[in-house]
């Protein structure tokens, strides 16, 4: 039996170069001789470093700027509004591969994936932000909140102990979600070679197998099956969650 | 037995200002209007309360007449888009309108709390019953989380709930409408208030409950010697709960008198139809209703609000608006007939 990852993302295969799928190399092996499977074993870790600390720490900013801009009234709501608008409304795929392409080259070279993230949560958390504002307007008018205060709540202890933990149910729902979508966001950054090259990423196999699709269909299908099962199975996870946390649905 | 000859006009003013019962909260001129898009609604519109120490006063009235934004605008928790526009109110003889929003905060609690009318939505539904109840003790008594539980836990038992540990731990679902508003009641009761307002917190219960969670009440007040305020639509309520009435139409007061006297001899005609819409056992006579509705609080009714719905209006009425005038000592009302009105109360 061989450990994880199978066979070392590294080591080569050279007098199995480019052979198809076989008994062993379930994926085939790539021309320069990396076994396909352990390259796309190898990037799942990556996507998924990816997929869940972006989402971390969108669902973060996106709770807190909602709650706020929800509960408050005047100056704070409509500038936290605004932002939030100008957040949803900008074409962030583009602005993320400036953006990659700018800090990668001019400033955090070291920084990698973790570039990647940072910048994609820096442009998705506006999504979590609109709902949660949505459902903290309509829950601080409800009797409970009201009755927090009657007896001397203040504002913060209001809003982070009575009325977000209210809103949790739809925000875990939508954060798994959201776990697919930055997954596919860096695919698709990846394909097109604005992500780390130094980092194994499915969205890099991809892109490193594209030209050789018609001959060497292994080295791009794999890994694209990965990435749909993936999405797939989060996004179920998102519909179960959101029937298992659905109240009106709980017996 | 004491010899009044004996006692100097000091002594003696001394000896009455002893018995004279202390106000705790005194409402005067009281408007809290509501600024809508449709126009500016006046649910409280000059209305007066006052509150001696250790009593239970009754506050009732139609829906809509201004009963519960009396007890907001006391803890200063009014609505958006409400607001206190002018108006006194005195609670231990400080002004609660001049005080700062923090000052209020800290009043709320440990000096007053209001009890709602629907447990299901006054009560946190994702929190345990432990958390909802410890979470005010640690705000304002400063205690460990233990020593919180602790007290929560004795506050159900005194509450009169069953199985208390196994309670702490549920979550408001778990539970049933009577335990739930008995929980809410341990709620508001944690920091042991001066002034509770009860607002209807019986009508959303089955009946048989009602009289248990207003039997619990009447225990409770007398029990901590607490200034209670008893919101509700219901005379039986009033009757059995109270020892001073307060009926209110349209944000006005209408009448003020103790709880017998309002019973056996209303001035008002509103109190009288109020009175004659309480359904009783014994009497075969039909049950009368008030025709009409509460009147549109955005442009209430000329002169006397009640007009349009009173069967004794007169040209005088619709002009002009009735002062409240004091019937005898401790009677007030607002009617400019009352002197010819021969009115027939209960009992």
């Amino acid at each position: 039996m061989v450990a994880y990852p199978p066979r070392s993302y590294l080591s080569l295969y050279e007098g199995d170069a480019g052979t198809p799928p076989s008994f062993n190399h379930p994926f085939g092996v790539e021309d320069s001789g990396i076994d396909v499977f352990s390259e796309t074993v190898d990037s799942t870790r990556n996507d998924l470093y990816v997929g869940l600390t972006a989402t971390l720490i969108t669902t973060l900013i996106g709770v807190a700027v909602g709650a706020l801009a929800g509960y408050f009234k005047g100056i704070v709501s409509d500038v936290l509004l605004g932002i939030t608008q100008v957040f949803f409304v900008i074409p962030v795929l583009l602005l993320i591969l400036l953006f990659a392409r700018v800090f990668s080259v001019l400033v955090f070279k070291g920084l990698g994936l973790t570039l990647i993230v940072l910048i994609l949560a820096f442009f998705g958390w506006s999504g979590i932000a609109f709902i949660v504002r949505g459902e903290t307007f309509k829950l601080k008018e409800m009797e409970f909140v009201q009755a927090a205060r009657s007896l001397g709540a203040g504002s913060y202890r209001l809003l982070f102990r009575h009325i977000v933990p209210n809103i949790l149910s739809p925000v875990i729902v939508i954060a798994t979600l959201n776990i697919a979508g930055f997954i596919l966001t860096e695919v698709v950054v990846s394909f097109l070679g604005f992500g780390d090259p130094n980092t194994s990423t499915w969205g890099l196999l991809l892109n490193e197998g594209f030209p050789y699709v018609r001959t060497a269909w292994w080295v791009s299908l794999f890994p694209g099956l990965a990435v749909v099962f993936c999405v797939l199975g989060f996004n179920l996870m998102g519909d179960g969650l959101s029937d298992a946390l659905n109240p009106r649905l709980r017996e | 037995m004491t010899d009044y000859q004996t006692l100097s006009t000091h002594d003696f003013v001394n000896e009455w200002a002893h018995r004279l019962p202390e106000k705790l909260l005194e409402i005067s001129n009281l408007r809290t209007y509501f600024f809508t898009e449709a126009g500016v609604v006046k649910a409280l519109d000059g209305m007066s309360l006052e509150v001696n120490k250790g009593q239970a006063v009754g506050l009732v009235g139609e829906s809509g007449s201004g009963k519960s934004v009396t007890a907001q605008s006391v803890l200063r928790i009014v609505p958006r888009p409400g607001r206190i526009v002018d108006g006194s109110i005195r609670f231990e003889g400080e002004e609660l309108l001049s005080k700062s929003d923090d000052e209020m905060r800290k009043l709320r609690g440990p000096k007053m709390a209001i009890v709602f009318q629907d447990p299901t939505t006054s009560l946190n539904p994702v929190l345990t019953v432990e958390r909802q109840l410890t979470d005010i003790l640690m705000l304002h008594r400063d205690l460990t989380k233990e020593a919180a539980s602790k007290k929560a836990l004795s506050l159900l038992e005194h509450v009169g709930i069953q199985e208390p540990e196994k309670r702490l731990k549920a979550y408001p679902h778990e539970l049933s409408g009577g335990m739930k508003q008995r929980i809410a009641i341990a709620r508001a009761l944690s920091c042991e208030p001066m002034l509770l307002f009860a607002d209807e917190p019986t009508t959303n219960l089955d009946v048989t409950i009602q009289a248990q969670v207003l039997e619990l009440l009447k225990q409770l007040q007398k029990e901590l010697n607490m200034t209670m305020v008893m919101i509700t639509h219901d005379m039986g309520i009033i009757a059995d709960m109270t020892e001073r009435v307060t009926v209110l139409y349209a944000g006005k007061v209408m009448e003020v008198a103790d709880t017998s006297t309002l019973f056996h001899s209303p001035k008002h005609p509103y109190t009288e139809a109020l009175l004659k819409a309480v359904p009783s056992v014994k009497q075969t006579r039909t049950l009368e209703v008030i025709p009409g509705n509460i009147p549109n609080l955005i442009e209430p009714p000329s002169g006397c609000v009640f007009h349009p719905r009173c069967k004794y209006a007169k040209d005088i009425c619709m002009r002009q608006e009735p002062p409240l005038e004091k019937v005898e000592e401790g009677h007030f009302v607002a009617c400019h007939l009352w002197r010819e009105l021969k009115l027939e109360g209960r009992g």
